[in-house]
């Protein structure tokens, strides 16, 4: 059978957890898929402040699908996978299909449910956001799937954040910490003691208001995996969360990663300050 | 057979087409839920808006509220939602970005280190096997 490609993207290395499920996930309902990211299967999105470098990388990718003969490319990121619809698709050619993780989870959503053995207590609020729903519905899709595990009620609300996932709001001044804020209110408002994000950036944004805020955050991914009984443990959101980080990751793991890397481009990320 | 040789083309036959398309309405300003954090564009016309976008887009400066504004898009899509000539106004947003940030416009985001960052991240979350096949 010809294995597709589970196309994570790039900042998607901070939560190898999630990659590891999603893979599991989807071999669990009848999908072989490799994982394929970070810096060598780049769609470019970061780099797009000089689309000229973003378009290389980007054509890289494309050409490393190609090579791979995979029919089928599920992506996670809704840059990528909106950068292969607008630019990659329109540029080079595309011998394989593609859709989201939970489009593809949720079409094999059948098999799926007899695995949802395992009771979850939670009422779920999700960080819908607009933006990606255009194109895929997100919205309607993961609030279906989350609602399969016995346990799961997920609220209605009809809040959206005013962005396709947090990484954009975060530059701009004031705007994360309003949607934080407005996304606390109506989790208040509906009674609801968790919070599921759908996108990664916004996983990144906003697992630091577990500490303060008597919520529970995780990602849809994190979720389903409890209802079908695997494992896992979030370990950025432990790093962000804890007094001292590089403490929290430990000093093997620092000095294996390399510990001048680590305290230049990890530690500030993880000791960012808190917008609410 | 793709629908354009690379990027620059692809760039430059949206250019054209919302040039043409776009009637300079305001629908999209007006939708913006962004604007509210854009203190330049923040009570500005919103058909000037649009004019201004359209001319960096086209390659020229623009004023202070088209940048501001083409700088705080988040791609939440409202503007796509009230465009009456589906003009994709989320699209031109961005590539009027890109043109404005090539042509020192507008100040370039400072990714010098995002891969970078990606590595070591992955140096902390996978082990070496899944580093290897999936990096």
């Amino acid at each position: 059978m010809a294995v597709s490609t589970f196309w994570y993207g790039c900042n998607m290395t901070r939560h190898g957890e999630i990659i590891r499920l999603s893979q599991r996930m989807l071999e669990a309902v009848g999908v072989e898929a490799a994982p394929v990211g970070g810096p060598g299967a780049c769609c470019g999105s970061p780099k797009e402040s000089t689309p000229r470098i973003a378009e290389g990388m980007a054509d890289r990718t494309m050409e490393k699908f190609a090579a791979s003969g995979t029919p089928r490319v599920i992506t996670w990121c809704p840059s990528c996978h909106a950068n292969l619809d607008d630019f990659m698709g329109q540029t080079k050619e595309q011998g394989f299909d593609s859709q989201h993780l939970c489009e593809a989870i949720h079409e094999k959503r059948a098999a799926l449910a007899p695995l949802l053995t395992q009771r979850v207590s939670a009422r779920v609020f999700v960080d819908r956001h607009v933006g990606f729903q255009g194109r895929v519905p997100v919205n309607d899709i993961i609030p279906e799937l989350l609602g399969m595990i016995p346990g799961v009620e997920v609220v209605d609300h009809p809040y959206r954040a005013p962005s396709y996932m947090c990484f954009g709001l975060a530059s701009v001044p004031g705007a994360l910490a309003d949607v934080q804020r407005t996304t606390l209110a109506a989790m208040r408002e509906t009674g609801a003691d968790t919070l599921v994000t759908i996108f990664h950036s916004c996983h990144r944004e906003m697992i630091g208001l577990e500490r303060d805020h008597g919520i529970r955050v995780v990602n849809w991914v994190h979720l389903l995996a409890e209802g079908l009984g695997w494992p896992y443990e979030d370990e950025y959101k432990a790093w962000r969360n804890a007094e001292d980080p590089l403490a929290a990751i430990g000093p093997e793991r620092v000095a294996a990663a390399g510990e001048v890397a680590v305290r230049k481009l990890v530690e500030p990320e993880l000791t960012r300050p808190r917008l609410v | 057979m793709v629908a354009h040789q690379d990027w620059s083309a692809l760039r430059a036959a949206e250019t054209q087409r919302m040039l043409a398309a776009c009637t300079r309405c305001g629908a999209c300003f007006e939708a913006c839920p962004m604007v509210a954090y854009a203190p330049e564009a923040r009570g500005t016309d919103a058909k000037a808006a649009v004019i201004g976008v359209l001319d960096v887009l086209a390659g020229g400066p623009g004023d202070a509220a088209s940048r501001n504004w083409i700088s705080v898009c988040t791609r939440s899509g409202s503007c796509n939602e009230a465009c009456p000539e589906a003009v994709n106004p989320m699209l031109m947003l961005r590539l009027a970005k890109w043109q404005a940030q090539e042509g020192g416009v507008i100040p370039k985001r400072d990714a010098a280190e995002t891969m970078a960052r990606v590595k070591v991240f992955a140096r902390l979350s996978m082990t070496e096997e899944e580093q290897a096949k999936w990096l």
